[in-house]
């Protein structure tokens, strides 16, 4: 048996050199995503911060089962290609962070909040509620109160799980089809004993935050 | 001219319908689509209230959980839930789409205006005395919250939950029909039993617990609990029950030919609750709310604007005078009593009331309106002794036997009551002013107690024996 014609050594070389390589591109998008999904990547921008301060008191970060879901667990998707899309998405938060609003202040970033839920949770619905499928199994749900797993095997029937669960880990935000901008607004005055309207003037830009 | 108008307002009374108004909705709107999935849920995650509702007449009729819950986008407590815009609270208005009678005749209560009729008594009590907490957990249990939606759709948990009867609902109605209706059964029988209205009518300054299970009366109730057809749909007192009355015979129910009625106030010819007990008119207003109004107050003409309970301005329809709130009130005695036996009794009971209002409460009221002028007193609240020994002497025990009298438990007439407001008064009170005024409390005590020789005349008699406190036992004519 001969070696093909086109299998010469410079060949057999190049092909080496371009799976080895292809394999270290895997390699280090898998790593890349991993350290980008980290709770501590994620806060090293202040405006997350603020964000993760509530998900630092849910039970998402303090199971009673020690099992901790970082940030990516639950906003990044399962695969590398989709985990790699994702980030590659997630740089418009990069460049809103430094381009736009000042959300490292926390009266804007309250403001802007609800706006960042109805897209996480519109994410969650496009996605099926696929990452929360990392560590929960829905036949495998039992839960403490009665009757909790009778629920999630009787009623879940073409059901994604953020229909039903809303508000479990950050700052808690109203439905998008209840929402009212004014009641949100006078929420953020209230907090930060702002003067009547000054939350929509931030929000617009109009005026800049005063620092709390 | 106020013959006429009597006419009117008894006929006015009398017309209204017999029983409970049958609903306005036609039952083929029952059960909205979509309410079955709850139902399906709830009986797994919260199997006591569903079948609470599976059992009542709602359950029976096909209602489901959205009849009552649905809720729209722009409702300002409206919440997503499963894929439902729904609202935790059912407010009176929500009931009224069906009850509206019962609505129309609760929306202008003393009971739904809780709230307001507290206002000018709650920052010194809530403030002074107890804190926020308090008011939670307190007097906004029996009163009514205010309650509060937060911008992110939670509702405020210093305003609920909160069950009390004047609440104020997000959508502006007033009050709520569990507090007595208690959710998701919404037994007859239930709202019919006196516990139903002890949970707040019970305690010093609403001692109507201990004082109906005193009297015959409750006595009676107790008795024959099983002889109450506490559940059928018609309640009419002597015709439906013999056995006795509950609070709600008297002060809601129907009686021969006295129509039932959702505003408890309606029969009371008092009000029992002041420092000074005053009759009262009733101001019905074109829009359907009602005011009490004291006797010496000038009724208003009708048509003319006057100030409503919540500061709000109404145009006057009619003012019924106290007497006419007395006779929609004896008409309920009459089907068990005599006309002189209730007429007398009624006697019996205004004598009371006056003798407390003439003997304590209108000089307890001048003398501490004259320390407060003289400055011998701070303006703040309860930083001083006397003023707690005036609130009780009015709130607590003048208010006991007041109710006592009302609601005929000589116990609570008597030792529980004026005997309380008496010994407060002369051990207490009084005492209290001389330490207070000094130099000058002789004369406030003569003025205000002293010269009413009939009351208090007996102070200046030192000489009279007194065997029950051991003086003149050896005496001739002592024990």
């Amino acid at each position: 048996m001969r070696w093909p014609a086109f299998l010469n050594i410079k060949t057999i070389g190049l092909l080496l050199t371009g799976g080895i390589a292809g394999a270290a591109f895997i390699l280090v998008l898998i790593e890349f995503d991993h350290a980008t999904s980290t709770e501590a990547f994620c806060t090293s921008c202040h405006s997350m911060e603020i964000v993760a301060e509530p998900y630092r008191q849910s039970v998402h970060y303090n199971p009673t089962s020690g099992v901790r879901a970082s940030c990516g667990d639950c906003h990044v998707s399962r695969g590398v290609i989709s985990a790699t899309w994702d980030h590659i998405l997630g740089t418009k938060d990069l460049f809103k962070q430094l381009f736009g609003a000042d959300y490292d202040n926390p009266v804007v970033n309250l403001v802007h909040a609800p706006d960042a839920a109805f897209k996480a949770r519109e994410w969650f619905r496009k996605t099926d509620s696929d990452t929360c499928l990392r560590c929960h199994v829905l036949e495998g749900i039992k839960g403490t109160r009665a009757d909790t797993q009778k629920v999630h095997q009787e009623e879940s029937e073409g059901k994604s799980c953020i229909d039903c669960h809303i508000n479990l880990v950050h700052r808690k935000v109203p439905g998008k089809k209840v929402f009212k901008r004014d009641a949100w607004n006078r929420m953020v005055e209230e907090e930060f004993g702002l003067q009547e309207g000054m939350a929509e003037k931030i929000r617009q830009g109009l005026v800049k935050a005063p620092q709390p | 001219m106020k013959f006429t108008v009597n006419i009117i307002i008894l006929f006015f009374l009398i017309i209204q319908p017999l029983y409970a108004a049958k609903v306005k909705v036609d039952p083929s709107e029952f059960g909205v689509e979509g309410g079955n999935a709850c139902v399906d849920c709830h009986f797994k995650t919260s199997a006591g209230l569903a079948e609470q509702w599976k059992k009542s007449k709602h359950g029976q009729l096909g209602m489901n959980c959205l009849d009552c819950h649905q809720a729209n986008t722009e409702d300002n407590d409206a919440i997503e839930h499963e894929g439902f815009t729904i609202a935790a609270i059912v407010s009176p208005k929500d009931c009224g789409r069906c009850h509206v009678t019962e609505y129309q005749q609760n929306s202008s209560s003393v009971h739904a205006n809780a709230v307001s009729l507290i206002s000018k008594r709650l920052p010194a009590m809530a403030q002074n005395l107890g804190g926020k907490a308090i008011v939670a957990a307190g007097c906004d249990q029996c009163h009514g919250s205010v309650v509060k939606v937060k911008g992110d759709g939670t509702l405020d948990t210093a305003t609920w939950p909160n069950s009390g009867i004047g609440r104020v609902n997000p959508d502006g109605s007033k009050g709520s029909c569990s507090s007595c209706h208690g959710r998701h059964e919404f037994s007859k029988a239930q709202a019919r039993d006196p516990s139903s209205c002890m949970r707040c009518h019970s305690g010093p300054d609403s001692p109507d617990r201990a004082i109906f299970e005193a009297s015959k009366h409750g006595m009676a109730f107790a008795a024959n609990r099983n002889n109450m057809n506490l559940d059928s749909d018609s309640w009419v007192a002597g015709k439906d029950y013999t056995s006795g009355p509950t609070c709600v015979t008297c002060h809601m129910g129907a009686a021969g030919k006295l129509p039932p009625n959702h505003d408890v106030g309606l029969r009371n010819s008092w009000n029992l609750n002041t420092v000074v007990s005053e009759r009262q008119q009733l101001v019905i207003f074109e829009d359907g709310d009602k005011m009490d109004l004291p006797e010496s107050q000038e009724a208003p003409d009708p048509g003319t604007e006057t100030t409503k309970i919540d500061g709000t301005l109404g145009t006057v329809k009619m003012v019924i005078p106290p007497e006419r709130r007395r006779k929609a009130m004896s008409v309920v005695c009459l089907e068990c009593h005599g006309k002189s036996f209730v007429s007398s009794f009624m006697e019996q009971f205004d004598s009371v009331v006056e003798l407390y209002n003439e003997k304590f409460g209108k000089p307890a009221q001048a003398i501490m309106e004259d320390l407060y002028e003289k400055e011998l007193l701070t303006p703040t609240p309860f930083d001083e002794p006397i003023e707690f020994s005036y609130w009780e002497l009015w709130h607590d025990e003048g208010t006991r036997a007041r109710h006592g009298a009302a609601m005929a438990s000589p116990n609570h007439t008597w030792w529980e009551g004026m005997y309380q407001v008496a010994r407060n008064f002369y051990s207490k009170f009084l005492p209290q002013v001389r330490e207070v005024a000094g130099k000058d409390a002789e004369a406030l005590i003569q003025k205000h107690v002293k010269n009413d020789k009939e009351n208090h005349g007996w102070l200046d008699q030192p000489n009279k024996l007194s065997p029950i406190l051991g003086y003149g036992n050896s005496k001739p004519g002592g024990e």
